[in-house]
């Protein structure tokens, strides 16, 4: 099983290296990434100014003067995480979505499913290939923290599992527009359901920001990673995992 | 000898569309095999569950005993399969797509680098064993079409329209690599090329529209005015309401 995975594995990565597009979605990932993460870090600095200039504090250039809550982990990596998180929404799905739609347009997938590999051998090699799109990704952007701060902490399993939504979405269709589509609009819809709260009675509305990405997001990008939040976002990849099997098998008994 | 693929009873319906309807037949080891009909007579669609892509809606196929329903995974692990305009990877070289081929077939090491060495060898892909795939002729695209399906020595070869768009010298080269598997492997050869299966197949299944309508023997259609007359006789009339292309 190692084998035929590690094999479908090797061709998706040569194959996403081969086209142009893994190069355009990651320069354009880390040149918004170093753009917005470089703004926030002037914005602070320019904060830090005016709160140790005289008049304001009263103490002039004094450290005492700035807030506690003026620092370096609020005002840059709180909202440069959530800058990450949607600028990987945003690129992720030009890669994502060609994972199975481009097979089956080309015909390909019959080549991959008649010669002995296993439905969830073909989406655990394409999830496992994704993923380590979004590491490289992740680590190229991580330069900017790690040079300002060592302890930087990008809330890394929030941004993988905003994304996991693409694969499923792609592998329902031979579509990549189609496909392109629901990976955009599904991590979208589930980001956040603050929109919904006042057309749904009280419990629903619970219910809903229970399951809302973004009210499991909050601790990440402050370095703690809770148990119960890394749970809720593995389920989320194995939910895409599993609606690609799913869409897989379906596909067989057409 | 009992028979390499034992096909009973198999149905495949597509909503009201019935793409196949309760087909049997037997093909010995060995054998060439021909499967000949119009378009839409279900050639593909029986291929295709007997390779596993498709599931029957009833009925079933065996492969040496083993059912595709139960076990498609041995069913496929015995099978080497090249299908209708290869769907091969454009931007592999050909020995980059042998090796991923072998890879999914279970081969590594030498094992491999041997399979993928006997393939080429069979095919005649040496020129070409560097080139991206992309850039092949559409007969040396065939050519490793075969030899994928051939990586893992499988006992059945399927094949579906193997000839289509070659030119003429391309057809008889391609011809003669597949008699050249007589004996040693069973082929299932799919294809609206009526002199093709004459030349070839040891015995031909005739289909229409989902239906078997006649199997013959080599010598039955020698003995006979020839695989076209009976094709003419059996499905002529319904493959001209609704003509192949």
């Amino acid at each position: 099983m190692i084998g035929r995975v590690l094999a479908l594995a090797r061709k998706e990565l040569r194959q996403l290296f081969a086209s142009p597009i893994a190069y355009v979605v990651g320069t354009a990932y880390v040149a918004l990434t170093g753009i917005y993460f470089f703004q926030h870090l002037v914005s602070y600095n320019q904060l830090l100014f005016v709160y140790q200039s005289e008049g304001l504090g009263g103490g002039g250039f004094d450290q005492g003067t700035v807030p506690s809550h003026i620092n370096v982990l609020n005002e840059v990596f709180v909202p440069a995480a959530d800058d990450f998180g949607l600028f990987l929404l945003v690129v992720l799905p030009l890669v994502t979505m060609r994972v199975f739609a481009e097979e089956r347009a080309s015909g390909t997938d019959e080549l991959l499913l008649t010669s002995g590999l296993r439905p969830f051998e073909v989406a655990l090699a394409k999830h496992a290939v994704t993923y380590l799109f979004v590491v490289l990704l992740l680590a190229a952007s991580a330069i900017y923290p790690a040079v300002v701060v060592s302890r930087a902490a990008l809330g890394f399993e929030h941004l993988i599992a905003l994304y996991v939504g693409q694969l499923p979405c792609s592998s329902f269709t031979s579509s990549q527009i189609v496909a392109a589509v629901l990976g955009y609009s599904i991590p979208f819809v589930l980001l956040d359901f603050a929109w919904l709260s006042n057309a749904v009675s009280e419990p629903v509305a619970r219910a809903l920001g229970e399951i809302a990405l973004l009210g499991h997001y909050g601790s990440f990008p402050r370095g703690v990673i809770e148990l119960r939040e890394v749970l809720y976002f593995a389920s989320i990849a194995f939910l895409g995992w599993l609606a690609s099997l799913t869409a897989l098998e379906l596909g067989r008994a057409r | 000898m009992s028979a390499r693929i034992e096909a009973r009873n198999v149905s495949k319906r597509f909503g009201g569309v019935v793409a196949l309807d309760d087909l049997s037949l037997d093909v010995a080891p060995g054998e060439v095999f021909g499967l000949i009909g119009p378009n839409g007579a279900g050639k593909t669609t029986f291929i295709r569950i007997l390779t596993g892509f498709w599931l029957a809606s009833e009925g079933d196929v065996r492969l040496d005993g083993v059912s595709v329903t139960r076990d498609r995974f041995r069913v496929q692990a015995r099978l080497g399969y090249a299908c209708e305009q290869p769907k091969l990877y454009a931007d592999h070289s050909v020995d980059a797509f042998l090796r991923f081929v072998g890879g999914l077939r279970g081969l590594h090491g030498a094992g491999l680098r041997g399979a993928i060495g006997r393939s080429i060898e069979r095919m005649g892909l040496e020129p070409v064993r560097g080139r991206r795939i992309g850039v092949l002729s559409k007969g040396f695209r065939q050519r490793v079409a075969l030899a994928q399906a051939l990586l893992h020595d499988p006992p059945l070869l399927v094949v579906d329209e193997p000839t289509v768009g070659l030119d003429p010298a391309q057809q008889i080269e391609l011809r003669r690599i597949l008699s050249g598997l007589r004996g040693t492997h069973t082929v299932l050869l799919c294809t609206h090329q009526l002199h093709e299966a004459e030349a070839i197949c040891d015995r031909v299944a005739l289909l229409d529209r989902g239906r078997l309508a006649a199997i013959a023997t080599a010598e039955e259609i020698r003995a006979g005015a020839g695989l076209e007359a009976l094709f003419l006789a059996r499905v002529g009339r319904s493959a001209q309401a609704e003509p192949a292309t």
